[in-house]
């Protein structure tokens, strides 16, 4: 045979065997189709039966969530016993009726009764619908009374988060609420579980691995019109673990009111000037829609909300927050439950925005706090020293700008400790040139600012330290020399957040570790790096610290501890928001009260106590609050002397 | 410039349009299917399915446009690279001891699927270097079973035994196209049954239940019979014409596992019985004959065998898949090509239609 003829004979025995392939291939095919017979038509009657009736439930048992206590072992966040409240189209017939048969019941909002109606009208009909998730013992009873007459409507036990303590720590436990579509789609084990309510901030969110546990499973049998007969347990769920927090409730309390307080008066919320009040302006009735149950009358007799701001309280030897204040804050608990539209708008629109955890995410300039950092700099770097003198008239010329000292007289020749006893600005514009915004910047990070700390809470802003570099990223210009003046009073781009100042503090406090905050209770002692800054240069910034509240110029020396407690160092800082208008200055305005509150300065304090051998430091940041002297020092101080006593050493 | 539109239309007017046709109509079904088992939801699955069918069809235009010689070119480098991709596979390792998936910059897929069209590449060109006068000699048939051997093996470790199998099955449809004499075929098989026995001891504990389950499902209800029971309750309940788009209560209510991958077919017959189940089996059947068609019309051996190949991987997909969810055979894991949700075997499928694309537009009989 040619070659030819043979390759032709290969096609051919190819041909015929993908022929008889292909057949095969038929032939199988017609088999499962006949297979498909036998199921779903042969035996279709069976099969049918057997899924009206499925008789193995198989489900999941969510694990019981870890709780969360305070440092004294009371409860931040558990879990209490609640009864969901189900109804299934299928066996309830008239769902609209059935509906109005239980609101005469039970509590049943019109928004959610819309609902339960929309979804019963584009569902399967025998899929249950979940009406109400925390029925009341006194609900749970008359339901179970009237039971018989209720077709459809089953309530079952099951585990809801609660917040004791609310709003309280709001910011601090952040909350737990039903699984997303898209965490499901991220974890899809999680679809076994569509009841699991997951943190999704706060320490519910930062620790939810810790806290969620091990799901169990088990397999219930049920009868024909859906009872569960019997109950097999395949295993057990897994607990999740409990944490302690560092967190004291009532520092955290007491904070909380003085903070909230400022300088004004609580009044009597049914008197007739409040309701009047509340009549007249929109922002205040805002602000009592999501919640608020407190207003204050100023020092002007004005009727007004109360303050915002942030304050933390760290433990400056192992990180620990013992408290952790932001305001306004927000109840946890209506989270858990599902969010009402109208509760969430009311949020949304509360003119301060509640849902912000001003601690870790509140952006400020540091202003005077700033200042310790540009000493520290300059006395590292031999810019300076503890004799140094610049002389301050009340301004500095630099080019064609005039850089005023928020004292108009002038300081006079003043040197790095006097500077900081009374915040004189020119001083330190006069520093912070010679320094130099690089030396400056890497003074700021090693004491913590411009990054994030790492704490347990989500969403922790960096902030910004800026120098060469960054503006010429960020806005495509070159640094200029009169920034570095701007920056050196903690003003411009310079932006932290309050829990940073606490770090910062912390670490000057301690002798120049590299204290991180913890939310967690530290057991033990722990070590920190060092930050190798010169010990004679943190002994000067001590010193100016130590006389802002004791110095006979100092400018918090109205709000220092009694010595018998050891007294407090700290640095006052009011942060412009906007300048005094020459209409206003005309007008004789020139007081921060008498401004609107939106143009009013931030009020800061940091500080540390006892001096000796520290214990605590504080942050305190009152938005719009006017000066650091007379707003945040005196709730800085009630801060760490309530600190101090409850943490028992002097 | 002129030239170029020529070639292009000329490319355009050969490629094998009524397959792309039957894969965009089994792609819709899938979406349709996942946007039901997510409850009437096109997240996560059901619009990711459908962009996923968007882009294979594309492959399979761009294939189209690979002249087909470069193929014969690669067909051993990309078998050796399979081969080595499935040992490094290995040599990872996972936690629980399986190890089918690779991760590449955050994209996760298993490799022994695009092995599979390597498998058949390799071995197209294997036999269309054979001179024609060892058809019939059982020495030409040695080397590719070795070829055939080792991914086996490689697969067989990672476990993945459904996959093993169906590598294993769509190879040795080329040797028997290919003119495997009918002696050795007997022999063969009577070899495969004596040495079953020895298989079993090699299987892990969780294949042998697997297998001990599928054999007797109704005496472990509530273990590892559960998905094999709920799989034939959903489609016996489903009927003629099932209980409705988005009614199957089966699914619905999540007894069915797996909905959305391996027991998509069953939720479809839930939820359109008899009569959407035989409808997708049509289409296969259509797609799959297509294929087969081609493989006539090529020019040479190695594009014909290669169609060949191709049409058994698709066949042997189906087969698996439905076979499993009717309980004719063992759960183990098989998607339904173009209609499960996952990624590679979607690819894998793409690219085999897109080969046999290439074939058919640029291996014509006339060039030979």
């Amino acid at each position: 045979m040619s070659k030819k003829v043979k390759q032709k004979e290969n096609r051919r025995v190819t041909g015929r065997r993908t022929f008889l392939l292909g057949s095969g291939m038929f032939l199988v095919t017609s088999f499962l189709a006949g297979r498909l017979y036998q199921l779903q038509v042969a035996q279709n009657n069976r099969y049918q039966r057997l899924s009206d009736r499925n008789q193995f439930d198989r489900r999941v048992v969510p694990p019981r969530r870890g709780r969360l206590v305070d440092r004294k072992m009371r409860l931040l966040a558990g879990n209490a016993e609640s009864y969901l409240l189900h109804i299934t189209p299928l066996y309830a017939g008239d769902v609209e009726q059935a509906l109005a048969q239980l609101a005469s019941l039970i509590k049943l909002d019109e928004e959610l009764v819309t609902e339960v109606l929309e979804k019963a009208r584009k569902g399967p009909s025998f899929r249950p619908i979940l009406i109400r998730e925390s029925l009341t013992q006194r609900e749970l009873s008359r339901l179970a009374i009237r039971s018989a007459y209720l077709p459809g409507v089953t309530f079952e036990k099951s585990l809801r988060r609660i917040y004791p303590q609310g709003a309280l720590t709001g910011h601090v436990t952040g909350y737990v609420s039903p699984l997303t579509s898209r965490e499901i789609e991220d974890n899809r084990a999680l679809r076994e579980l569509p009841d699991l309510a997951t943190g999704k901030i706060g320490v519910e969110y930062a620790l939810e691995p810790e806290l969620r546990g091990k799901p169990g499973a088990e397999r219930v049998e049920v009868n024909a019109r859906g009872r569960p007969i019997r109950v097999f347990r395949d295993f057990e769920p897994k607990s999740g673990g409990d944490v302690k927090l560092a967190l004291d409730i009532g520092l955290q309390q007491h904070i909380t009111e003085i903070l909230r307080r400022g300088q004004s008066e609580p009044v009597d919320m049914a008197s007739a000037e409040v309701q009047r009040a509340i009549a007249d302006n929109r922002d205040l009735k805002l602000h009592l829609a999501s919640g608020e149950n407190m207003l204050l009358r100023d020092p002007l007799g004005k009727i007004t909300a109360p303050e915002s701001g942030a304050v933390v309280v760290m433990d400056v030897t192992n990180g620990e927050v013992v408290a952790m204040v932001s305001s306004p804050t927000y109840d946890p608990n209506m989270f858990t439950e599902r969010l009402l539209t109208r509760d969430w708008r009311r949020l949304n629109e509360h003119p301060r925005n509640p849902l912000l955890n001003r601690v870790t995410a509140g952006l400020y300039a540091p202003g005077s706090t700033f200042k310790m950092v540009v000493a520290l700099a300059a006395l590292e770097a031999g810019i300076i020293s503890e004799g140094s003198r610049y002389s301050c008239s009340g301004s500095m010329e630099l080019g064609n700008a005039t850089f005023h000292c928020w004292f108009e007289d002038g300081h006079g020749a003043v040197n790095v400790v006097r500077a900081l006893e009374r915040s004189c600005d020119v001083f330190f514009y006069e520093v912070a040139l010679k320094t130099g915004i690089q030396r400056i910047k890497a003074m700021a990070n090693k004491l913590g600012l411009g990054d994030v700390t790492g704490i347990d809470i989500p969403g922790e802003k960096q902030g910004i330290i800026p120098h060469h570099d960054w503006k010429l990223a960020t806005q495509g210009v070159v640094w200029t020399p009169g920034e570095t003046v701007v920056a050196g009073i903690g003003q411009g781009y310079v932006l932290v957040t309050p829990l940073q100042l606490a770090v910062m503090t912390a670490r000057l406090a301690n002798g120049g570790k590299a204290v991180t905050p913890s939310l967690r209770s530290v057991e033990g002692d722990v070590e920190f790096e060092d930050l190798d800054i010169s010990p004679a240069a943190l002994r000067i910034v001590h010193k100016g610290m130590f006389d802002v509240m004791h110095g006979g110029r100092g400018t918090a020396r109205a709000h220092n501890l009694p010595s018998a407690m050891g007294g407090i160092a700290g640095k006052t800082g009011t942060v412009q928001v906007r300048r005094i208008t020459k209409e206003q200055r005309e007008a004789g305005i020139t007081k921060n009260i008498e401004r609107p509150w939106k143009e009013r300065d931030h009020a800061l304090f940091v500080g540390y106590a006892p001096v000796k051998n520290p214990r605590y430091a504080v942050a305190v940041v009152v938005e719009h609050g006017g000066s650091g002297s007379s707003m945040a020092a005196p709730i800085a101080r009630a801060a760490l002397q309530r600190a101090l006593e409850i943490g028992g050493k002097a | 410039m002129a030239a170029e539109n020529v070639t292009i239309l000329r490319t355009m007017l050969r490629v094998p349009w009524h397959i792309l046709l039957a894969a965009a109509v089994l792609v819709t079904v899938g979406s349709l299917a996942l946007y039901s088992a997510s409850e009437g939801s096109w997240t996560p699955w059901a619009g990711r399915h459908a962009i996923r069918g968007a882009v294979g069809g594309a492959i399979v235009l761009i294939l189209a446009f690979v002249d087909f010689r470069l193929l014969r070119i690669w067909a051993y480098p990309l078998y050796f690279v399979s081969i080595a991709m499935l040992i490094v596979l290995l040599g990872i390792g996972g936690g629980n001891g399986v190890a089918r998936w690779i991760t590449v910059g955050g994209f996760t897929f298993q490799p022994s699927e695009p092995t599979k069209i390597a498998v058949v590449l390799a071995l197209a060109r294997y036999f269309e270097s054979q001179p024609i006068e060892k058809t019939r000699s059982l020495l030409t048939y040695l080397p590719p079973l070795a070829m055939i051997a080792v991914p086996f093996y490689l697969v067989v470790e990672q476990p993945d035994l459904g996959t093993a199998m169906a590598l294993a099955l769509g190879s040795l449809a080329i040797l028997f196209v290919a003119g495997l004499p009918w002696r050795y075929i007997l022999v063969a098989v009577i070899g495969l049954a004596a040495s079953l026995p020895v298989l079993w001891s090699q299987l892990h504990p969780y294949q042998k239940a697997r297998v001990m389950t599928f054999l007797n499902p109704e005496a472990d209800k509530l273990g590892a019979g559960y998905q094999i029971t709920q799989s034939k309750i959903a489609l016996g309940s489903g009927g003629i014409f099932g209980k409705g788009f988005l009614m199957g209560s089966q699914s619905q209510l999540n007894y069915l596992p797996e909905k959305q991958t391996d027991f998509v077919f069953t939720m479809i017959g839930e939820e359109f019985g008899l009569v959407g189940n035989l409808f997708i089996l049509a289409v296969y059947l259509l797609l799959i004959g297509a294929v087969l068609a081609i493989s006539y019309r090529v020019g040479s051996r190695f594009a014909q065998l290669t169609c060949i190949g191709v049409a058994m991987m698709l066949f042997l997909y189906v087969f698996v898949n439905v076979a499993m969810v009717t309980g004719l055979l063992p759960v183990v894991g098989a998607p339904l090509p173009l209609i499960s949700y996952g990624g590679t075997a979607m690819l894998t499928v793409f690219v085999g239609l897109g080969v046999v694309t290439s074939a058919v537009v640029h291996d014509r009989p006339d060039q030979e």
